[in-house]
């Protein structure tokens, strides 16, 4: 499987008003094409900050990240951001949500994307509320809209920054179910960060462990649990020694940090 | 012939249980309760000082009573001058309202788009809304001239600082993941600001409409204490200089009428937004 996205020796320093603070150390990974891997770490190592180089929303001090091969340009339309709540529009319709970025950018295509978009709303039962307002919705609803929203610009790569962890539990394991079957049947590469390392064992392909700050790649973890869905995977008889070897490599991780 | 028998409207739609008819009934019994109690208290109020002012036992050279002001009126209505002191007085509270209200908004988003230049005039919004308007009045009248453009400027200055800080404020306060959503989009700076920040100040936007409404009428009625020669403001100074307190009173409860009605449209662009 090729590459889809490729971190090499990237470091990334932001600078605050008491001093200038190295966020990422010469970090290196790589997610192949349609793999969904997800990144764990100590809290404030620099997760969201790996997300928005890859978007674009930042520059990177150093190092290449590269898309398919070739060097991530501001405004990467092959690249897809779904962020920790929805970010739903309440003045807006479901429908004038899910089409805000054929809005925004105004594709050739237009039509063809509004016309996928009917097809994943109608595909993922939501196509009854095109005319609703957001508020109308049940919290996994919203998430499923949003990730629509985010799939409707066709992206190669979707970059997923913690999207359930505003949701209650029962919710979440749902949500997960539906997100995980919607970016494997529309075959996209995913990047999920998040804390909870169920949430990334059941849900991925590989588990990328970061060291504190500045981060690193402490660990990599490829998975091949059985079962069609997260929540069967959690079956998995090897679920529980995965979670132990992620934990620790976390614990040990957070003493250093300590220390 | 079947005799029609009258059903309370919530019945006729889904069925609803007992208990749920009960908590409806009991939230309609609420709201006309609070209807007949403001009603209430407000014929309480007129019969009151119509009774003590009739029986004298406060004096209605002082505080005039319900039914010389209505008279007043009457006559006020039949020499027909009155429609012309209305027509003045909300003539230039609109444009002011319209002028503060628009105006402010423009510079709060000039001091959004640029973050070096709100710094650089912050300091000098906070004095300006601290400032205490009415002590620019005579300067005004020298600058502009005495009468309409002199209260329409002084309706202005009221109203539009505070428009602009409460505009600005809520630009400001937009989530800043949704401005990042919005950038992860391509969206540009303008982009972000039309269909992301201006909306999600709509709330703020009608509580500023809702303020000004309060606001210009004291501004135009500064003004036209300062100088005038017509409008509401200028019968409520002529009639206290002449001790004709009636005058001041029907003055003084037309405002009351005026600026209700317009607080009523403000609501109702509320209510038609919020569909």
């Amino acid at each position: 499987m090729s590459a889809m996205l490729e971190f090499k020796n990237v470091n990334f320093f932001y600078q605050t008003k008491k001093e200038e603070i190295h966020a990422l150390r010469d970090l290196n990974f790589v997610v192949d094409d349609e793999e969904f891997a997800s990144i764990v770490g100590p809290s404030g190592c620099g997760k969201t900050t790996i997300l928005s180089l890859t978007a674009g929303l930042l520059e990177n001090s150093s190092g290449q990240i590269l898309l398919a091969g070739k060097p991530i340009v501001k405004h990467d339309d092959r690249i897809g951001y779904m962020f920790q709540r929805d970010h739903l529009f309440d003045w807006r319709t479901i429908w004038q949500n899910v089409t805000l970025g054929i809005e925004l950018t105004k594709p050739k295509d237009a039509d063809q994307k509004k016309e996928f978009a009917r097809e994943l709303l109608k595909k993922y039962d939501l196509f009854d509320f095109i005319s609703a307002k957001p508020r109308s919705l049940s919290g996994g609803m919203r998430q499923r809209v949003a990730l629509i929203r985010t799939l409707v610009m066709e992206p190669k790569l979707l970059l997923l920054d913690e999207p359930f962890s505003a949701l209650d539990f029962q919710t979440r394991l749902k949500v997960c179910d539906d997100v995980h079957e919607i970016i494997k049947s529309e075959k996209k590469t995913a990047i999920l960060v998040t804390h909870d390392i169920s949430e990334a064992l059941s849900m991925s392909d590989k588990v990328i462990v970061l060291s504190s700050r500045p981060a690193s790649v402490k660990f990599v973890q490829n998975l091949n649990l059985n079962g069609k869905t997260p929540l069967s995977r959690r079956e998995d008889p090897t679920f529980g020694a995965l979670f132990d070897l992620i934990w620790k490599k976390l614990t040990n991780e957070k003493e250093n940090t300590k220390t | 012939m079947k005799k029609k028998i009258l059903k309370p409207k919530i019945s006729k739609a889904a069925p609803y249980s007992k208990a749920h008819q009960r908590y409806l009934r009991r939230l309609r019994n609420d709201k006309i309760f609070v209807i007949i109690f403001q009603i209430l208290i407000l014929v309480l109020f007129i019969g009151l000082w119509e009774l003590l002012t009739a029986t004298r036992v406060i004096d209605p050279f002082f505080v005039s009573s319900p039914s010389r002001i209505f008279n007043m009126f009457v006559s006020l209505v039949q020499g027909g001058t009155i429609w012309k002191h209305i027509g003045i007085t909300l003539l230039e509270t609109i444009i002011g309202f319209a002028v503060a209200t628009i105006g402010g908004t423009l510079i709060a988003i000039l001091l959004w788009w640029n973050k070096r230049l709100r710094r650089v005039l912050e300091p000098y919004i906070v004095v300006l809304n601290s400032l205490p308007k009415i002590a620019l009045g005579p300067i005004i009248i020298l600058w502009v001239g005495s009468g309409m453009s002199a209260i329409i400027v002084m309706c202005v200055l009221i109203c539009i600082i505070l428009t602009t800080i409460t505009m600005l404020n809520a630009f400001n306060s937009c989530d800043a993941d949704k401005i990042q959503l919005m950038k992860s989009m391509h969206a540009n700076k303008f982009q972000i600001f039309w269909k992301l920040i201006l909306p999600n100040a709509t709330a703020e936007f009608i509580s500023v409409l809702k303020i000004n409404v309060g606001m210009a009428w004291v501004g135009t009625i500064m003004g036209e204490y300062l100088s005038s020669s017509a409008g509401l403001g200028y019968l409520i100074v002529y009639g206290s200089q002449v001790f004709k307190i009636d005058l001041v009173m029907t003055s003084t409860v037309l405002l009351c009428v005026l600026a209700a009605l317009m607080y009523m449209v403000v609501c109702l662009v509320e209510k038609w937004h919020s569909r």
